[in-house]
């Protein structure tokens, strides 16, 4: 393990994004009980841990992440990055009051957004693709976990009290 | 031959885990699950990919396997034992839960050598016993900790 390989661009880049991104999520109101804001922080962290190192490395390697094959410090915080927009998913699905009829748009929206990001990412050389790895596979991907992240959250929600101020389900 | 045995074995721990009567709710187990699923990916890549003290097969649908054990296998079995430790009623039976479950993963590790899946390069098997062993001490403390810092105290009414 390594701490990085060059501390520039893509290092800086990733701490900005933590620090945005965490700070939105402490100045969010607080709309959810303490157990769901920890499972979809770990949520949105497994997601991209598991992805990256099921295609992004290993026999099928489609991309290499920051500037080097070793892991380190800087791939840490990349997955990080990743909590908050967990937790982002489920809070603006409630803010948006979101439903049979809306969630369509609502995923596709944010794989666009997801998509949006990786782009900046691939720019940044953040995610260097290779082996044949193009931006838009990654739009399935995006589609994917956002729909079982509802199915999900959904499926949670028949069953636990997920908002602080709402009634238990029977 | 590989994959066969280890898809197998993956749809049957996560069989068993939604046929038993489960003692963790929803949260709690996917919670679990989630980060043993994380723990599990990164030492695999540390150990076999950094310090490659184990080599991992190239042949794909035996990588295949290797990732439904390290994805699948290993993170289902430690939520199951969990649920079923908690079922114990003497500290007894939730040892003997918890050394199964560690001879299973062993077990299915000296599986995964006879099928070529996997070979060791630098490593002994007792580390590997080293390392299931402290995942369940991870597991279990894991899920103390987030039932103190979702449930304790809080009053939402």
């Amino acid at each position: 393990m390594i701490l990085w390989e060059a501390f520039d661009k893509n290092e800086i880049f990733i701490l900005i994004l933590n620090i945005i991104a965490y700070g939105v999520l402490f100045l969010l109101p607080k709309k959810f009980t303490r157990d769901i804001v920890l499972l979809f922080l770990v949520w949105g962290f497994t997601i991209g841990i598991f992805f990256d190192f099921t295609i992004g490395g290993g026999l099928i390697d489609f991309y290499l992440l920051n500037d080097s094959n070793k892991y380190g410090l800087n791939d840490i915080c990349y997955y990080l990055a990743f909590a908050p927009f967990g937790y982002f998913f489920v809070h603006f699905y409630e803010v948006f009051n979101i439903n049979r009829g809306t969630f369509i748009w609502y995923v596709t929206v944010w794989a666009l957004v997801g998509l949006g990001l990786h782009w900046i990412f691939i720019l940044i050389d953040i995610v260097n693709p290779k082996n044949g790895y193009q931006l838009l596979y990654s739009f399935p991907v995006f589609l994917i976990t956002q729909t079982m992240t509802v199915l999900f959250y959904q499926l949670v929600k028949s069953k636990h009290k997920v908002l602080k101020n709402a009634e238990q389900p029977d | 031959m590989g994959f066969a045995v280890f898809f197998f074995i993956a749809w049957l721990i996560t069989a068993i885990f939604f046929a038993i009567q489960k003692k963790l709710s929803l949260i709690e187990n996917t919670f679990i699950f989630m980060l043993i699923l994380v723990i599990s990916i990164n030492w695999s890549w540390i150990i076999y990919e950094g310090f490659k003290f184990i080599k991992i097969t190239k042949e794909p649908m035996n990588y295949t396997a290797f990732l439904f054990f390290r994805s699948v296998i290993i993170p289902m079995l430690l939520v199951l034992q969990l649920n079923l430790v908690h079922q114990s009623k003497t500290f007894g039976s939730a040892a003997l839960i918890t050394s199964l479950s560690v001879a299973t993963l062993l077990l299915l590790d000296g599986l995964s050598f006879y099928l070529n899946i996997t070979t060791y390069k630098n490593w002994h098997i007792f580390y590997d016993f080293l390392y299931f062993a402290g995942l369940h001490a991870i597991a279990y403390y894991l899920l103390w900790l987030f039932r103190k810092v979702s449930y304790r105290g809080v009053n939402y009414s």
